[in-house]
């Protein structure tokens, strides 16, 4: 064995995940359905631009909604605290109001790019959902996603990623206050990430 | 390709529409602009500790930027000196050494050459591995923390070349404690000419009342009183642009540092820091601390001071950029506020951002209709303003009455074509007039 084959074999190295999940109470049927359906559901309002009626019956008034910046680091260093200050970053990093204030800028009429209206389809799959462990009753829900958007002629671009609610029942309905989404893209390749999931 | 002396005309105020399109300027802009003039790299707050680095570019050169062992400041390409393939993958760490994985030749924090793997065994120690160090930056350097480097050996040192953009800048970045760089870094594509966000951001007062309506609506700031550009709104008492020397150049419309935000506490850190602002740098100093920013540094780095939106527009062909975008604050802002401005930037200008959203989509649309053949025979215009700017009584550049006007864009394109040109640095007029910060000060 080579030196370097050596010093790579006696290194523990942080290859792939060893943690094993998380254990939580599952879901009966009933409740698993009404999850998947609601998530359904949510996509197809958002896709039809009902965006005023998702804010106000879809969403929680201490939402936190996030789409985080995913460093492309060495696995050694995945953990290490970034330099500086960091606050974290990430395209939302929104509560209730900046998300409303952001709706209220798409209803003014007077975003140029919106018009002609852009297509956007939402394509949920591999939804998977349990209580969480702290015995409040509220649930998390795992689900991907593809976003395919269609502008202008032949502006098109397909993005995938993950969604991670928390979803608490209000009234006997369930609604999201914390929604974290993982693109699956260091850069962002779409020209911009304004619309919701 | 065109002649190169014709591209730009009217002191500045006519551009060939080619410069945006074709491949060939494309090509000329990386030899004589990228690979001579000074290039934005990143922040000293993000290279702290010895062993730090990141990995970015210097126009489509990828590099490595570190703070090696011994606490300086070094930058090199990201590239194996023995069979060129990348180096470093990770955007950013700590690390002794780059370990390339094709053969496992290993550089260390200031690129050179420290390890050969089998060097015994297969090049019987006759292999002289000084020749193999990586090819270094000519000149590294920082401004206040941010740190720029050249490839061009002849080039003017860092603080001439940034001349009177650097005096104007120090009103805000000359504060007690100085100013980070909030990270990790956003990025993104737009499929535009890396000159568009350029001119935008360097002066492009005027189209801040059309193209962000709707988010002037949205926020309800101070300015939403120039949404539409409706007729009530002055431009001309609103502030000042300025072309500095060198190609750089901003607009400033006065008393309007947070009126892009909602929350007061940024306005009251204002507040509280103008006097020492005001008591070193006298009333033009306060006047700039206080005023909202749009500006670039040439060729291809951007900011908002007030919105705090920090970028680099990495140009990737000449039909696309990447983004990187950071917060700009104040090291000695309390944490809760540096936590909300870099919400509120990526709220109006991180790739989602209310604003941001009108730019890029206008960016594209000024890059692409040049594929036209008939289209790209044309040429753009920006000479709003020629009439009402020129030399200020205190004030060092090409200064003009009012936000809304053209003199900045002028004055970038005035140094593009003087670099263009190929000249030594020595021949280029590199676009303003000057008057010397003494003078000023």
């Amino acid at each position: 064995m080579s030196a370097v084959a050596e010093k790579v074999a006696g290194k523990k190295v942080c290859a792939v995940n060893s943690e094993p999940p998380v254990e939580r109470e599952q879901l009966p049927m009933e409740v698993m359905f009404e999850i998947e359906r609601h998530l359904i559901r949510e996509a197809r309002l958002l896709d039809e631009e009902r965006i005023r009626y998702w804010y106000e019956n879809y969403l929680t008034e201490d939402i936190v909604y996030s789409m985080p910046i995913n460093v492309s680091r060495y696995r050694r260093e995945q953990t290490r605290p970034l330099p500086g200050t960091n606050p974290g970053a990430g395209a939302f990093m929104d509560n209730y109001e900046l998300i409303g204030m952001r709706i209220t800028r798409l209803e003014t009429g007077l975003v140029w790019m919106e018009d002609p209206q852009n297509a956007i389809r939402r394509f949920l799959t591999n939804i998977d959902a349990e209580y969480l462990e702290d015995g409040s009753g509220d649930v998390i829900a795992y689900s991907n996603f593809t976003v395919y958007r269609n502008r202008r002629q032949r502006d098109q671009t397909i993005t995938y990623g993950q969604k991670v609610d928390l979803l608490r029942k209000v009234d006997g309905k369930w609604r999201c206050y914390n929604r974290t989404i993982h693109m699956d893209q260091r850069v962002i390749l779409d020209k911009n990430v304004y619309f919701f999931l | 390709m065109k002649d190169v002396s014709a591209l730009i005309q009217e002191n500045g105020a006519v551009q060939d529409r080619s410069i945006y399109w074709d491949d060939d300027i494309y090509l000329l802009e990386q030899e004589r602009i990228f690979a001579r003039a000074w290039l934005f790299l990143t922040h000293e707050s993000q290279i702290p500790l010895p062993g730090d680095f990141i990995a970015t570019r210097m126009g489509e050169d990828e590099v490595i930027v570190t703070r090696h062992t011994d606490g300086s400041l070094k930058a090199f390409l990201n590239s194996c000196s023995h069979r060129g393939n990348q180096i470093c993958y990770s955007e950013m760490g700590n690390s002794k050494s780059f370990t390339c994985a094709y053969h496992g030749w290993s550089f260390g924090t200031d690129g050179k050459l420290i390890n050969v793997p089998l060097e015994n065994e297969t090049y019987y120690n006759n292999i002289d591995k000084n020749r193999f160090d990586l090819r270094q930056v000519a000149q590294i350097d920082s401004y206040r923390g941010l740190i720029f480097a050249t490839f061009d050996p002849t080039a003017p040192p860092l603080m001439d070349f940034l001349g009177d953009m650097a005096w104007y800048m120090d009103a805000f970045m000359d504060v007690p404690g100085g100013t980070e760089l909030l990270g990790p870094p956003m990025k993104s594509i737009l499929d535009c000419n890396w000159k568009v966000p350029v001119e935008n951001f360097i002066g492009d007062g005027y189209h801040v009342g059309w193209a962000h309506a709707a988010a002037l609506d949205a926020i309800q700031s101070p300015l939403t009183s120039m949404k539409g550009n409706a007729p009530g709104y002055e431009p001309k008492t609103s502030g000042i642009q300025v072309a500095t020397e060198g190609g750089h150049g901003m607009g400033i419309i006065w008393d309007a540092a947070a009126a892009l935000h909602v929350n007061p506490a940024y306005g009251e850190w204002i507040n509280y820091r103008t006097e020492m602002v005001r008591e070193k740098r006298g009333e033009w100093g306060a006047k700039l601390y206080n005023g909202h920013w749009d500006a670039s540094i040439f060729p291809n780095c951007s900011f908002l001071y007030g919105t705090n939106t920090f970028k680099h527009w990495q140009p990737a062909g000449p039909r696309s950029i990447e983004v990187f975008t950071w917060t700009l604050v104040e090291k000695e802002m309390p944490e809760e506020l540096k936590q909300y401005l870099s919400v509120m930037n990526m709220m109006t200008f991180g790739t989602a951002g209310m604003l941001e959203t009108d730019d890029g989509e206008n960016m594209e649309g000024c890059t692409g209709t040049n594929k036209g053949w008939v289209t790209r025979q044309g040429k753009v215009y920006s000479g709003m303003g020629q009439i009402n700017e020129g030399p200020h009584d205190e004030l060092p550049g090409i200064v003009s009455d009012g936000i809304v006007c053209e003199t900045s864009y002028r004055g970038f394109y005035r140094a593009w074509a003087d670099m263009m040109s190929g000249k030594s640095w020595e021949e280029m007029s590199r676009g303003g007039s000057r008057r010397s910060i003494k003078e000023v000060a």
